[in-house]
């Protein structure tokens, strides 16, 4: 017996063709397309382009109100509060049970459109902290170091993530915005527990550890469960 | 058939039995019942309790220490008002996203009437749930023994920028049904009142004493104990969110799918009163000016609010000499005639020694404003402890101190002789009449004679001295130099050699007119 008849095509099946490839590039472009526009992702997109230009307008003209932790934080904190707030509604999708019963990929969708997102929510207010300690020609402070928000931006998504699991995709930003609260007051009476990670200063692995734990969580069970949807259990994907 | 009934129906003009018809009532019950706002609160309960109640019960059992970062600086609103816009965005929002608009345009009811009617029910429960949790709180410190008065109009401030927002939040949804909605709502009004408390640190008058979370000349010494809280500043800005939510749901009515042109222009004019009703709050809070019992607001004050509480003292006795406090500062009193015992015996039977000790109010001085001098004081930091009248009567202005246990706003709790020692050095400097100033450098031996007499070594007194808030330290920080020299002299004298020459030279002594030279 050898294993030159695997090669061939079962009986009774079509050779996949170039067409056929190209057909099912096309099927998955499409699919991923009608996911996107589904969960307004292009919507979200100018939103969070809105919160970069917001951040490079605070750093640049110095928003920011001298005082203690809570006051010098507070407005990168909103902003990044506020694209995890983002990212954690696009989960919401208007079809429930017949979208779950057809869409094998719906779970890989999420997972990727999460991903995603928040890899371009981050891209975007670097950018605008960036760009504001560039065009202040040094002058704007360079206080929100890449390592910071990242660790920031990627736990707050994840606190929405999970608020989208528990709460449903269309009340996901409230994790981030309660959270944005917490970390305020913890800010302003001096805690410094690590999972309330911008308390504690950049590089600080504990904070990094937290973040990265609630990050992951949050991926994995929007992976697998998804967001809560009205009515009931969503049941697996 | 009778003439009755031949004769001709007279139609019967409707009686009006309520004051909003039985459908617009149902209407509220069915947007009540489906409010998503109770859905939202176990959330905000558990903020409430984190960010309100519990950093609150680490400060001072005095209603206006315990309500001054919950209340003064708006953080029952910070908690609840995000969440609250949110909800109301979403709601707002729903005929638009789920493509309902034109259905509902055509139904028997205006459209934003049904729209103001899911904003009620929505500011509804969150007013309800932010009056019940406050209420909640105020049990809990009652059960705790904090005393004063509950800052009720500041509560009703909380109340009125809840709804405010919730407003803004519905325009929000109503104009932009998105799924986006929410989330925006609450971000822009986190946003407005994180950075409305941030500038409020910083603005003690003028146009920001209208933010609600400015605590600026209203959460002081003894608001609630010694006399009440001034109306003034709540009842402005009070009109100033009444004035926003009336013209941001003015706006709602004024697109064309919302009525008929009569109730377009009603909701017309119901922004433009709302405008000029916020527009009075922000005009008539630039003319409040401080006063010390807080800040009034000449076109709003009523001089009834100028009067003290009345109260019976808590009375005790220190080295034979009567102290009287307020009662809610009763609690302290042990403490307090613990404290003077031993500087008052060793003053005891000079002609300048206090007859009795009584707190005196702790008027309102401006220092809390940062970068700025104290509005009301004479020039020098104002003093906690104060010789006046005839016989003696030593004040005790105690809202000026922090008092020994839990201090939310120090670098730990005070402890009770960090406390003793505090009160000692105070009555110490003013026996020897220094004032507001570091006083010369005799009274400042005394001072020092003073202390170590009752228990307070040289070397520890200018450590004492740097922590007492408001002290004119001399600049020294250390035991040594030519005044703490003369005063070793000095408390290396009999007792009683040391209580004739005081006796002798107390007039010159507060006068000033002593140099080293004088002293035995």
């Amino acid at each position: 017996m050898t294993t030159a008849g695997l090669h061939r095509p079962a009986p009774g099946s079509f050779p996949e063709t170039a067409a056929t490839r190209r057909r099912r590039a096309a099927a998955g472009w499409r699919r991923t397309r009608l996911y996107l526009v589904s969960r307004r992702v292009p919507t979200a997109l100018v939103l969070l382009a809105g919160l970069g230009a917001l951040l490079w307008a605070a750093l640049r003209w110095r928003w920011n109100i001298a005082g203690g932790a809570a006051a010098r934080q507070f407005i990168p904190l909103t902003v990044e509060a506020g694209a995890a707030a983002l990212i954690a509604v696009t989960t919401y999708g208007p079809f429930g049970e017949p979208e779950r019963a057809a869409g094998r990929w719906l779970p890989v969708l999420r997972l990727a459109a999460a991903v995603a997102l928040t890899g371009i929510a981050f891209g975007l207010l670097a950018a605008g902290a960036a760009a504001a300690h560039i065009s202040a020609a040094g002058a704007a402070p360079a206080g929100l170091p890449g390592g910071t928000l990242l660790r920031n931006l990627g736990g707050m998504a994840g606190v929405g993530l999970l608020s989208a699991v528990a709460l449903g995709g269309a009340f996901g930003w409230a994790g981030p915005m309660a959270y944005l609260v917490v970390t305020e007051a913890a800010l302003a009476h001096g805690s410094v527990t690590p999972w309330v990670w911008p308390t504690r200063p950049p590089y600080d692995r504990g904070a990094a550890v937290c973040a990265g734990l609630v990050i992951t969580a949050g991926l994995v069970l929007i992976t697998v469960r998804g967001p809560r949807e009205p009515g009931g259990d969503p049941g697996p994907a | 058939m009778t003439a009755a009934t031949s004769a001709p129906a007279r139609p019967r003009a409707p009686r009006v039995t309520r004051a909003l018809p039985l459908g617009a009532w149902r209407l509220l019950r069915v947007e009540l019942r489906r409010n998503a706002m109770p859905w939202m609160l176990p959330l905000v309960a558990a903020l409430f309790w984190f960010d309100s109640y519990r950093p609150s019960t680490q400060t001072e059992p005095l209603y206006v220490v315990r309500t001054f970062w919950n209340m003064g600086q708006g953080h029952t609103i910070v908690d609840f008002a995000p969440f609250g816009a949110a909800v109301a965005a979403w709601m707002g929002s729903r005929d638009g996203r789920r493509g309902l608009a034109d259905l509902v345009t055509t139904a028997a009811r205006p459209r934003w009437v049904a729209q103001l009617a899911t904003w009620a029910a929505t500011a509804i429960w969150a007013v309800a749930a932010y009056l019940l949790f406050v209420g909640l709180m105020f049990a809990m410190y009652a059960r705790q023994g904090v005393t004063g008065t509950p800052p009720w109009w500041w509560v009703a401030v909380g109340a009125a920028a809840v709804t405010a927002l919730t407003a803004a939040g519905f325009a929000v949804g109503a104009f932009w049904p998105s799924r986006f909605a929410a989330p925006a709502a609450a971000f822009g009004a986190i946003l407005v009142l994180l950075m409305s408390s941030q500038t409020g640190f910083h603005h003690g008058d003028g146009w920001a004493m209208i933010l609600p979370t400015n605590s600026n000349g209203s959460f002081q010494n003894d608001s609630g104990i010694s006399y009440p809280w001034l109306p003034d500043l709540p009842i402005a800005r009070i009109m100033f969110l009444a004035g926003i939510t009336a013209a941001v749901l003015g706006l709602t009515g004024l697109p064309a799918r919302a009525g008929g042109p009569g109730l377009r222009r009603a909701a017309a004019a119901v922004v433009a009163a709302g405008l000029a009703l916020a527009g009075t709050g922000v005009g008539l809070v630039s003319t409040a000016r401080l006063t010390a019992e807080g800040m009034a607001i000449p076109a709003l004050h009523d001089a009834a609010d100028d009067a003290p509480i009345a109260y019976t003292p808590a009375c005790g006795r220190a080295a034979g000499v009567p102290v009287c406090l307020n009662p809610a500062y009763g609690r302290w009193l042990p403490a307090i005639t613990g404290a003077l015992a031993p500087v008052l015996a060793e003053v005891a039977g000079l002609p300048g020694a206090p007859a009795r000790a009584a707190q005196a109010a702790t008027t309102y001085t401006g220092s809390s404003i940062e970068g700025g001098p104290p509005a009301l004081s004479d020039g020098g930091p104002p003093q906690a402890a104060a010789l006046a009248g005839q016989p003696p009567v030593l004040r005790l202005y105690l809202g000026m101190l922090n008092m020994p246990g839990p201090c939310g706003f120090c670098d730990g709790p005070v402890g009770g002789t960090q406390f003793a020692g505090q009160l000692r050095l105070l009555f110490a400097h003013a026996f020897v009449g220094a004032g507001s100033s570091p006083g010369s450098p005799v009274q400042q031996v005394v001072q020092a004679t003073l202390l170590r007499g009752a228990g307070i070594p040289f070397a520890a007194q200018p450590r004492l001295m740097g922590s007492t808030d408001n002290f004119p330290s001399p600049s020294s920080k250390s035991a040594l130099g030519p005044v703490f020299a003369a005063a070793g002299r000095l408390a290396a004298l009999p007792a009683a050699a040391r209580h004739a020459w005081l006796a002798a030279h107390l007039a010159a002594l507060r006068a000033g007119r002593l140099t080293l030279r004088d002293l035995p």
